[in-house]
């Protein structure tokens, strides 16, 4: 620890980087087990040897536990003490034989770089604190101090850029920074079958991407909010195309979150109430594995939604674990195939025969099939010749405003 | 109608107009004339202008919405008609109340005086409370906003279904079931909740959301589990208490919300009895004045 302090005041005179890496192996009691002592002590031994051989001799390493070893490495920032310590992860894992036999052993690495003026040992417990994150995350993985979870807003737990996020959230729900965008649905003939409803989160003036704000959301309970306003949104929108004569129906997407919850029906029916829009211009968007929950809750809410006119269809079906014994009892009018069968088309004969299979299937089940994320006319000639009924991707339109999604239909329907 | 009212329309005006026909409430047509007789005027009061708007539901609910959407592109959203009426100028404002009624563009009329009573009553009541009990976090703003919105999902069930002014009678008397539970059976939702989804879509603060959906919730207000913020659990409070004050002053029917609500409510703003009679004494010219 004398040379540990040295090194720390060193960083703290000249101002340049020190980090301190904490190396903790996976699951070492069981090789004691298997082994014996003799065997561990062997492991560490052999794991010492390979250390020594990665870091240089700047580098302080001690074993400060049974099976834990800590590195201090100078003039070394967040981003290389990362990029150590995943090598340091990676050596760990390399083949060991121990007996006759051949181990593969894994670490949970805690990474802490010193701050201005911090002793030693809040640097060391520090690392040794995101060493116990990473082993609280199953382990094999390396964790920067600062990176663990926290609580949130809400009392989530929350790693610091998920905590990022849900601030954005939090700013985005404040100041009315969630919108809708519509992206048409062409069916073969050309008419338009719906728009599909995607959430858009803006905070000062920069766009935070659905896929890293509903993850964020999901896990904070805040996805319930967005999903009612979006219900909201989305009927009154419906209402407002019915009004326009358009008369397209509004697909509108709900996570687990809003159907796993008893409330959920009471706030579809006040959205259909206050919209005061034919249900029937209304579409649920669902993941199959949804449909799958056999909850009480959710299987009630299945059954609400379809009593109050509203229809429902299966999103991004075909890649999640479907089951085709419960596929015959969904109660839902549509399929949409997931844009992973279409993206390989039309090169992927195997991809292809997957889609004609799946369109068969839901057509047998009286399923209007849809096909997501077309971007070439190639892709959109090999599926309707597959069978698809209607689709919907960048090759026709992109996500659009309100406004814009209007005057497209209008303009549509006028040339149609 | 004074000059100054009748210029020519501005986007603030179709937003305006937008908000109040997708709400669906009409406003009170008693409001609606105090309000032209005062805009009328040469020279208009438009202190008691703001006074007009913010005693009705309906328009005080639009010109938050109109405030609070992007066009107006505000960093942080508006929580009061007060505070809308400062962004958006009292002269456009009053302008664009002033261009709806004379056109005559509002939803289907109901005869909804009881609600407009009501609904002006308890938010200047609750607005006069929380400045007599001093809590920390309970704006008098606030509690007038909450006040004012916490039924607006009553005018909006009475337009669409027919019999619901009977399942609003058997819900004030009920004096074992939640006044929600009642109409959760005649209805596939209640008012509460309603309420609470207009509320999400003009952006009002999620506190004062929250408390529109659990207002007529005794477990959500007491329990230590159910995650309602304090500032909600407060805001149902205070106006369960300001219609408690009004019912009683007035003698009008009595529900029976104070009955199942009323202990909690009194722990949850730190009222002791001492406390509580000098409340109902101080009240009533506020209650009187709001007549």
């Amino acid at each position: 620890m004398q040379s540990a302090g040295r090194l720390v005041a060193d960083a703290h005179a000249s101002g340049r980087p020190l980090s301190a890496i904490w190396v903790d192996l996976d699951r070492f009691g069981q090789v004691n087990e298997s082994f014996g002592h003799p065997g561990g002590d062997e492991v560490l031994e052999n794991l010492a040897a390979r250390f020594r051989e990665r870091v240089n001799g700047r580098v302080i390493t001690s074993r400060v536990g049974g099976d834990e070893f800590v590195f201090l490495v100078p003039d070394c920032n967040r981003t290389e003490a990362l990029r150590l310590a995943s090598e340091l992860a990676a050596t760990v894992e390399e083949p060991l034989p121990v007996s006759n036999l051949i181990l593969r052993p894994t670490a949970s690495v805690g990474v802490a770089v010193c701050e201005a003026g911090e002793p030693p040992v809040s640097l060391l417990e520090r690392a040794d604190r995101a060493m116990l994150a990473a082993k609280n995350r199953g382990g094999n993985t390396v964790v920067c101090s600062g990176d663990e979870p926290v609580p949130g807003r809400l009392g989530i737990m929350l790693a610091r850029e998920e905590l990022a996020i849900e601030n954005l959230l939090h700013a985005a729900l404040e100041n009315g920074g969630f919108c809708l965008n519509y992206q048409p649905i062409i069916r073969a003939d050309g008419n338009v079958e719906a728009v599909e409803a995607l959430m858009r989160c803006s905070v000062n003036g920069g766009d935070i991407p659905p896929a890293k704000f509903i993850p964020v959301a999901e896990k904070t309970g805040l996805v319930v909010r967005l999903g009612e306003w979006s219900l909201l949104q989305g009927a009154m929108y419906a209402r407002r195309l019915q009004d326009a004569g358009c008369g397209t129906k509004v697909a509108i997407n709900v996570s687990r979150a809003q159907l796993g919850s008893s409330k959920f029906s009471h706030a579809l029916n006040a959205a259909l109430i206050c919209s005061n829009v034919r249900p029937e211009l209304v579409e649920l968007e669902l993941t199959e594995s949804l449909f799958m929950d056999i909850s009480e809750i959710v299987q009630n809410n299945l059954k609400n939604v379809i009593a109050s006119g509203v229809s429902l269809a299966i999103d991004d079906f075909g890649t999640g674990y479907s089951c085709l014994a419960s596929l015959k009892d969904i109660p839902a009018r549509k399929l949409k195939l997931d844009r992973a069968f279409v993206t390989v088309l039309p090169e992927d004969q195997r991809a292809l025969s997957v889609v004609r299979a799946m369109t068969r299937l839901g057509h047998d089940l009286g399923m209007t099939i849809v096909a997501e994320g077309c971007e070439k006319m190639e892709q959109i000639d090999v599926l309707l010749d597959a069978g698809v009924n209607a689709i919907q991707g960048f090759f026709y339109a992109r996500p659009m405003p309100e406004e814009a999604m209007l005057s497209w239909l209008n303009t549509r329907n006028t040339y149609e | 109608m004074s000059e100054n009212l009748q210029d020519a329309a501005t986007p603030l005006d179709g937003l305006f107009e937008r908000a109040i026909m997708d709400l669906g409430i009409p406003p009170c047509p008693g409001i609606l004339d105090r309000f032209m007789a005062e805009a009328g005027k040469d020279e208009p009061d438009y202190k008691r202008l703001v006074g007009i708007i913010g005693a009705d539901v309906a328009l005080s609910a639009s010109l938050i919405k109109t405030a609070n959407s992007p066009y107006f592109g505000m960093r942080q959203r508006v929580r009061s008609v007060n505070e809308a009426l400062a962004i958006l100028g009292l002269k456009a404002s009053s302008r664009a109340v002033a261009g709806i009624i004379l056109r005559n563009a509002f939803p289907h009329v109901l005869n909804l005086e009881r609600f407009w009573d009501a609904s002006a009553r308890i938010a200047r009541v609750s607005g006069w409370l929380a400045q007599q009990l001093l809590i920390a976090g309970l704006l008098a703003e606030d509690a007038y906003t909450f006040g004012l919105f916490r039924d607006c999902g009553i005018p909006v069930l009475l337009g669409r279904f027919a019999r619901y002014g009977e399942t609003l009678a058997a819900a004030n008397q009920d004096s074992v079931l939640g006044f929600t539970e009642i109409e959760e059976m005649q209805l596939p939702t209640n008012h509460a909740m309603v309420g609470c989804i207009l509320a999400q879509s003009w952006w009002l603060p999620e506190e004062i959301c929250l408390a529109i959906r659990n207002h007529h919730d005794v477990t959500a207000l007491e329990s230590a589990e159910f995650e309602l913020p304090m500032l909600s659990r407060r805001l149902i409070a205070t106006s369960q208490f300001a219609e408690h004050i009004v019912q009683r002053q007035l003698g009008l029917s009595l529900t029976e919300e104070w009955s199942k609500l009323g202990m909690v409510c009194l722990r949850l703003l730190e009222i002791d009895e001492a406390r509580l009679e000098d409340l109902y004494v101080k009240a009533v010219p506020i209650v009187s004045a709001a007549e």
